[in-house]
């Protein structure tokens, strides 16, 4: 792993957000660099899928800076912010569940219109995941947990992203899926993609990320390089104590 | 005498024609969870363009229905941009409102550009019928089903093949997914309002050539003959709409077989009933479950309700108590005493749609139950007309909540229906149940207004006991609304899973609601009856359901004294500006369009 700090890919600075009268966020201000994987630790209730949300433009910040490739993304509509090169791999994976397999890895190159390059990327995912070949066909909704993280992650690099936001990508699988989707997570990043992944299993995502912040109940109480914080007691504190505070 | 075949034909014809509602219906709510109630005013529209391209363009018949097409898509449009997308944020049941809203502006423009009386719409088509097995068949059923079909197939190559329709699909799935895989949503909306648009317009334009006539009646018809094919289908599944519409039109041709015409509307609705009570999600949904969150939530806004002090509304109290006694027209009286009647209807529904948040567009049966119990006791057996009235309104809150019970697991915009639905079948039940209630012919001759033996003939006498009894209920409500009662009622609204955690029956309460809701509706439907003197089954219709839900959520939804001011302000205003009577509907839809979009707590505030 690198030690060198890279240019800034994604910044959030100084982000307030508000759900009616509740803030959820307290100056938020993180940093994915170019080419990192960027993990955010916290417990349930921190915010971290509002984190996602205000990435994505599902939620807009009541003040803060969010830019990207040194622009602001304020203002922006989800599908422009998708535009401009951030893909997404939901909470919960939020599969298109009536659409086939092949449809849903397709919806996620939505926004291209280059259709042969988009087949040869459908190729290029079946070598990544090649658990899907065979079940291109079937109704995404039937498959099991592990194979939607799988579409999932597949939709989500369809869209040629230079960032992937993923929301508990480990959530609810079993140990040997879990493996195999933080495997997935270095190979894609190792292609060149950054990542931004929110999570709960810390000991796990440490392991693969470059940088880690531990946001508690709205607020980055800790951050720095992964291998500085997997052996901080500071941690596993933060961590239980938002888990307390939900 | 027609055979079966024939009787077959009719219906699957019919059905295709349904379909093309339906399967708007069924887009629009797959993509924006929401019923669409202005389908039917579209398919109106696309009724009267036909007319004008066909009678006075003369226009080739493919030309006819292209054109009818292009113009109902872009009323769609239109709907979608000004009507709808204001709302996106808003609480869920506000673009259902707003839909409501602008089917009373959008029919009563048709109205008012070509008037309510019915018009011949030629087909265009030579008038042959060809022999096939048992029964015939003529060029113009043969039309609808090859436009019919051709949609269908058209739509499944649209949805299957196309990327717009990929996006369709998907963001009827997951609206969110499909905003992070960079489809635009309000495109995807503006698309399937065109889409469901184009279809509903050409299904009006068939529709008038079938039967060679058009009036205005047509709308609300069409509406719910496409709620009750998509809810049978399931609502937001596009091929279930097309077989729940081809079921309900054979349903309805079979049922006039046997039973006859005026029986057509009844089947239809409770098909609709039974599908909602025993599979909300549609006879081919595997779930037996209502779809979850996205129906529920009510049209409360939050809200500081305005506090009128109590001294305030004694002094209300007082001075309208004596108004008879100053120098006011006869007219003055008349017009207050429809607001009184119009009052204890929005102080029942505003309770039931208000308080508890159940959002009912049938109310109007209540007064119709109350109006045909007390008019026949009083009639047929001389019960005197102040315990006859009395006992419309238990008749009311007794029939009233037995009828909808069945619907208490209901939620959201399938509350809406099903009370829609149930108010339709009291209208049906009465035109057809002839030996009790005169079927369309009415009861007239229903005794005045009387109290211990005295005539209430005077407009004074019958001023002051409408706004008695209306001061009684309000107050009666206003306790309630301050007790234990009245909080379990607004928890079940704010959140009945909460509410059912925290061991609140919602069966019993809901019941409550209705038992004291509908009292007060049918007494004010008993005291219309004999002050009116003749009443029949279209006497108490669902415009005037809407009228309510305006004048309550005007008033500010839950909110007691809202509720009589609105009923005030919407009776009274049209009459001090003298608004021509056939404007009004029109004011009614404007200001139900203008206070979701505006002002969605009401004059007073909700509670
Ligand atoms: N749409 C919303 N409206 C109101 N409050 C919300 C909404 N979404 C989230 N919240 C609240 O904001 C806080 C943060 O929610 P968020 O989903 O960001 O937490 P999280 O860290 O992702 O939790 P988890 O680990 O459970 O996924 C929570 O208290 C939640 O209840
Ligand atoms: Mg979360």
């Amino acid at each position: 792993m690198t030690t060198s700090a890279p240019e800034p890919l994604l910044a959030l600075s100084d982000v307030n957000t508000f759900y009616g009268q509740a803030q959820v966020h307290f100056d938020l201000s993180i940093t994915v660099g170019r080419g990192h994987i960027v993990c955010l630790l916290g417990g349930n209730a921190s915010g971290k899928s509002t984190t996602m949300k205000i990435i994505l433009g599902l939620v807009k910040p009541r003040s803060g800076e969010v830019t990207f490739d040194g622009a602001s993304l304020i203002g922006l509509t989800t599908p422009q912010i998708v535009r401009r090169g951030i893909a997404s791999v939901p909470e919960a994976r939020r599969l298109f569940a009536d659409m086939s397999v092949r449809e849903n890895i397709l919806m996620g190159a939505f926004v291209r219109n280059d259709r042969d390059a988009v087949a040869q990327d459908l190729d290029r995912m079946l070598t990544l995941f090649p658990k899907l070949g065979q079940r291109l066909s079937q109704r995404a909704g039937s498959l099991s947990g592990g194979e939607q993280q799988m579409v999932a992650m597949a939709r989500a690099l369809m869209s040629r992203p230079s960032l992937i936001v993923m929301d508990e990508p480990t959530m609810g699988l079993s140990p040997l899926y879990v493996d195999r989707v933080l495997e997935l997570i270095r190979t894609i990043n190792q292609e060149g993609v950054s990542v931004f992944m929110v999570e709960q299993n810390a000991s796990l995502a440490l392991e693969i990320a470059h940088e880690a912040y531990v946001l508690q109940t709205g607020k980055i109480v800790l951050s720095g390089p992964a291998r500085a914080l997997k052996d901080d007691p500071r941690v596993r504190d933060a961590y239980l104590g938002g888990a307390e505070a939900a | 005498m027609s055979s079966w075949l024939d009787y077959t034909i009719n219906g699957l014809i019919v059905g295709n024609v349904y379909a093309l509602v339906a399967v708007g219906l069924a887009l629009i709510f797959g993509v924006s969870r929401l019923i669409n109630f202005a389908q039917g005013s579209i398919y109106l529209v696309g009724a009267y363009i036909g007319w004008v391209a066909v009678v006075q363009l003369h226009t080739p018949l493919p030309l006819t229905i292209i054109f009818v097409a292009a113009v109902a898509a872009l009323v769609g449009l239109i709907i979608e941009r000004f009507g709808l997308r204001p709302l996106q944020n808003s609480v869920r049941i506000a673009p259902l409102l707003a839909t409501i809203g602008i089917s009373f502006v959008l029919d009563q423009l048709v109205m008012l550009t070509f008037s309510p009386n019915p018009r011949a719409l030629p087909s265009q088509l030579p008038d042959v019928r060809f022999q096939v097995g048992g029964g015939t068949i003529g060029p113009l059923d043969l039309l609808i089903a090859g436009v019919g079909i051709s949609s269908a197939l058209l739509l499944f190559v649209f949805l299957r093949y196309t990327k717009l329709g990929w996006a369709v699909r998907a963001a009827s799935q997951d609206r969110d997914a499909a905003m992070q895989m960079g489809v635009d949503v309000n495109r995807v909306n503006q698309t399937v309002f065109g889409i469901a648009a184009a279809l509903g317009g050409v299904s009006g334009l068939l529709v008038g050539m079938y039967y060679n006539q058009i009036d205005t009646a047509m709308s609300l018809q069409a509406t719910l003959k496409g709620v009750v094919a998509e809810v049978v289908g399931g609502a937001g599944n596009v091929p279930g709409a097309v077989v729940g519409s081809l079921l309900l039109g054979l349903v309805e041709s079979y049922g006039v077989a046997v039973f006859g015409t005026s029986y057509r509307n009844l089947f239809a609705f409770l098909l609709l009933v039974v599908v909602l009570v025993l599979r909300p999600n549609g006879l081919f949904a595997s779930a037996r479950q209502a779809p979850p969150e996205p129906l529920t939530g009510t049209f409360i806004a939050p809200s500081r309700p305005v506090r009128i002090p109590r001294w305030g509304l004694a002094v209300a109290v007082a001075l309208f108590g004596i108004l008879p006694l100053l120098p006011v027209s006869f007219y003055v009286l008349q017009t207050l005493i429809n607001a009184w009647l119009l009052g204890m209807l929005a102080l029942s529904l505003t309770l039931v749609a208000g308080t508890i948040g159940q959002v009912s567009l049938g109310h109007a049966a209540l007064l119709a139950i109350g109006a045909y119990t007390s008019a026949l006791l009083s009639l047929t057996l001389s019960v005197p007309v102040g315990l006859a009235i009395i006992a419309g309104g238990l008749m009311s809150a007794a029939l009233g909540t037995l009828l909808i019970s069945p619907s208490f697991r209901l939620r959201g915009h399938y509350v809406s229906i099903a009370t829609l639905a149930i108010g339709e079948i009291v209208s049906l039940v009465i035109l057809n149940w002839e030996s009790v209630t005169r079927g369309p012919i009415g009861i007239s001759g229903i005794p005045p207004l009387s109290l211990f033996g005295y005539d209430l003939i005077s407009p004074a006498s019958v001023y002051w006991f409408a706004f008695a009894v209306m001061v009684v209920l309000a107050l009666l409500q206003a306790r309630l609304l301050g007790s234990h009662l009245g909080r379990s009622f607004r928890a079940i609204r704010d959140d009945d899973i909460a509410a059912r955690a925290y061991g609140i029956s919602l069966n019993r309460y809901k019941s409550l609601a209705f038992i004291f809701g509908g009292f007060a509706a049918g007494v004010s439907g008993g005291i219309a009856a004999h002050l009116y003197s003749y009443i029949n089954h279209e006497t108490f219709n669902t415009q005037q359901s809407i009228l309510a839900l305006t004048v309550v959520i005007l008033g500010g939804l839950g909110n007691v004294v809202g509720a009589i001011v609105g009923a005030v302000a919407l009776v009274g205003l049209p009459e001090i500006f003298r608004i021509a009577a056939e404007y009004r509907i029109l004011i009614y839809g404007i200001v139900l369009l203008l206070l979701v979009r505006f002002r969605p707590q009401g004059l007073l505030g909700t509670i």
